[in-house]
């Protein structure tokens, strides 16, 4: 196994292959993929939009609709130290069992996550009702205003009746939050879930969501592409190009040590928090399409560093310093 | 709930210029007949020229349309036109015949489209691309094309003889509570009646019934499709809901156009009347507005036009209060 670069994880994936199979022809999203999360850190996955880090997190309770489909690759899921479950080899019904109670999710757009003809305060019960921690609707009402002042919602008894119109983009990234709390989530997976919301209203989504982290021991995996968040939130970080993980290190280690290209190229496309940068870059070309990819590293198209190899030979994740990792040929003695 | 009464005097106001288009319409449809009707309410070529002078003055037949028509109204909306063909007033039997066979007729035939259409057309959707969706795709297809007289036929050749459905006749209970037979059956829990009815009104209202089936097996089909790729749906799975649950949130959100849709059904329903009642020998409204029609007697004509048109208007009422339960989001 690969890819246990953890001591005490709470989750390991290692070589995951998932295809879409669309009309235009088979999607290969995601592209041999390993790595593992600490209990208790924030970890990271950054990149363009459509390299895969949306799927490779669902991917994580086999949430991967038709015509998508996980191919291969081992998912192992500790729920405490030393207690190993293998997603792969769960029942429909098991996974529905850690979906929403153990292992939970919050997705980008609070505006379209909710039921928009049911109370905030339904959903919220509803949630737990299906984890069988309440039988019945009425009984989750003081939970959910429990939870909405957990999310410092204001004036939760009112809001609890209020539908997801009713409130605002923010108040429902909260409200989404609330549901993701309502049980015994262990991991929250969080994509992107301030990227629809204005900048003020994003500090504070993420300021609660460091806070509730601390207060409920939480591991989280926050997905995300803005370099400022990583600086302020993570504590490791999985860079993604086009369906593979092409590097991996602690937070500030990335920033102060970039190896691959296109993590550099990436960092130089964004303020970096740690640097002052006088202009910023884009990174020339654009994301391959994942029916026909570059064979090798598919970063080689764009790479200013590419050499014959690259476009032979997909390079391993390698171990460079202490827990960096990185896949490209410039790093591998071969 | 202020908001709901002016919502619904607004939407009685705009009654009235609906009713007005569509008794006009009947007027002049029927008007515009050659021939002369006086003459044809009076008894045709050997009336005489007395009693044909009295229909004239009486119906003010030698009065320009818009006088006409104005004194027509006013005798259908005070109660008080007699049909100078059948010599009774027309809202009597418009009344009477809704009410026996009619209404029993589109109840059942409603009740079809609910209790088939809507989950055929879940099971069609839940199914998506299989055998079973390929099969109710072609049952509502067939639905929506198929002559109903055609269907009706055979299918009166083929169950009449197993003594399933009966023709003649229209059976009516021994007493009378609200006047309607089907709902005083059921008040007397008179389950005798009660099937004597459906015997004779079970095959009229399913065939009524086929082609709104397969209209709603095919909008609640791509209703529920389009509701289930809605993004709360793949929340609902992140936060590991049963399917069940899931179809249920769904549902409601694929409610609103399927609602809209069965109001409509319900006037096609009562246009279609007119065709399954002539063909089962059903004495209700359609066959009434057909003698009508074959007797030029335009009187009673727009009565049974003017009858449908409210109710019709009254249900599409009903289905945009409905709108506002479904959805919170709607403000009248
Ligand atoms: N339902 C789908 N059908 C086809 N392709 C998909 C589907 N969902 C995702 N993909 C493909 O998977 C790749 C990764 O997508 P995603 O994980 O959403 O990227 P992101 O990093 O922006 O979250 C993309 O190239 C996308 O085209
Ligand atoms: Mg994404």
């Amino acid at each position: 196994m690969k890819a246990n670069r953890c001591r005490n994880p709470i989750i390991v994936v290692d070589d995951l292959y998932v295809n879409f199979y669309t009309y235009a022809g088979v999607v290969k999203a995601i592209d041999g993929v390993s790595f593992c999360i600490e209990r208790g850190e924030t970890y990271c996955l950054v990149g363009e939009t459509g390299c895969g880090k949306s799927v490779t997190s669902r991917a994580l309770t086999r949430l991967i609709l038709p015509p998508g489909k996980i191919e291969r690759g081992r998912i192992l899921y500790y729920p405490e130290p030393g207690k190993v479950v293998d997603i792969m080899k769960l029942s429909e019904e098991e996974l529905r069992m850690i979906r929403g109670d153990e292992i939970t999710y919050i997705f980008q757009d609070p505006g379209t996550a909710l039921d928009p003809l049911y109370t905030i305060g339904y959903q919220i019960s509803e949630t737990m009702l299906v984890h069988g921690y309440i039988n019945k609707i009425r009984k989750g009402v003081s939970r959910a205003i429990q939870l909405l002042k957990e999310t410092l919602i204001p004036d939760p008894e009112q809001r609890i009746k209020s539908y997801p119109h009713e409130l605002s983009g923010g108040m429902k990234q909260r409200a989404v939050i609330a549901t993701s709390l309502a049980n015994r989530p262990r991991l929250i997976i969080a994509d992107e879930p301030t990227t629809a919301l204005d900048a003020t209203v994003q500090a504070q989504i993420m300021e609660l969501l460091r806070n509730l982290k601390k207060k409920r021991g939480l591991t989280i995996l926050l997905i995300t592409h803005n370099m400022g968040l990583v600086a302020e939130m993570c504590d490791r970080v999985g860079v993604m190009y086009a369906g593979q993980l092409v590097e991996e290190a602690p937070t500030e280690e990335l920033f102060r040590n970039p190896l691959h290209p296109y993590t550099r190229a990436l960092l130089r496309a964004v303020p970096n928090p740690l640097r002052r940068i006088e202009k910023l870059e884009s990174i020339p070309g654009t994301v391959p399409n994942l029916i026909y990819p570059p064979a090798g590293c598919r970063f080689h198209p764009r790479c200013a560093h590419v050499m014959d190899t690259c476009k032979r030979q997909k390079p391993e994740l390698t171990r460079i310093g202490n827990k960096h990792y990185v896949s490209c040929w410039l790093y591998s003695r071969r | 709930m202020v908001d709901l009464r002016r919502f619904l005097i607004r939407r009685l106001i705009t009654f009235i210029p609906t009713l007005i288009g569509a008794t006009l319409l009947v007027y002049f449809v029927a008007a515009v007949v050659p021939g002369n009707p006086a003459k044809l309410w009076a008894g045709g070529e050997k009336a005489s020229a007395e009693v044909v002078q009295r229909i004239i003055e009486e119906y003010k037949l030698d009065e320009p349309w818009y006088v006409q028509y104005y004194y027509f109204m006013k005798m259908l909306l005070t109660g008080k036109a007699i049909s100078p063909v059948t010599h009774t007033n027309v809202w009597a039997e418009v009344l009477d015949r809704f009410k026996t066979v009619t209404l029993p007729l589109t109840m059942l035939s409603f009740m079809f489209i609910i209790l088939i259409g809507i989950p055929l057309g879940i099971i069609s959707a839940i199914k998506k691309d299989t055998v079973v969706d390929m099969i109710l795709r072609i049952f509502a297809l067939t639905g929506i094309s198929m002559p109903i007289f055609w269907l009706a036929y055979l299918l009166i050749a083929a169950l009449t003889g197993k003594g399933l459905v009966t023709l003649a006749g229209f059976p009516m209970p021994a007493y009378s509570i609200t006047g309607i037979p089907l709902i005083d059956g059921l008040l007397k829990g008179d389950f005798e009646y009660l099937s004597q009815l459906l015997k004779r009104l079970w095959l009229p209202s399913l065939l009524l019934s086929y082609a709104g089936i397969g209209v709603l097996v095919r909008l609640v089909r791509n209703s529920f499709l389009d509701a289930y790729s809605s993004d709360f749906v793949e929340f609902m799975l992140a936060r590991g809901f049963p399917r069940r649950r899931i179809y249920i949130h769904v549902l409601r959100n694929a409610l609103a156009p399927i609602v809209t849709v069965l109001g409509l059904q319900f006037g096609g329903l009562l246009a279609g009347a007119v065709i399954t009642e002539t063909i089962f020998g059903l004495p209700g409204m359609g066959s009434y507005m057909i003698r009508a029609i074959n007797n030029f007697d335009y009187l009673s004509l727009m009565a049974g036009v003017l009858y449908v048109a409210i109710i019709f208007m009254v249900v599409n009422l009903v289905v945009d209060i409905l709108y506002a339960i479904i959805d919170p989001r709607v403000r009248y």
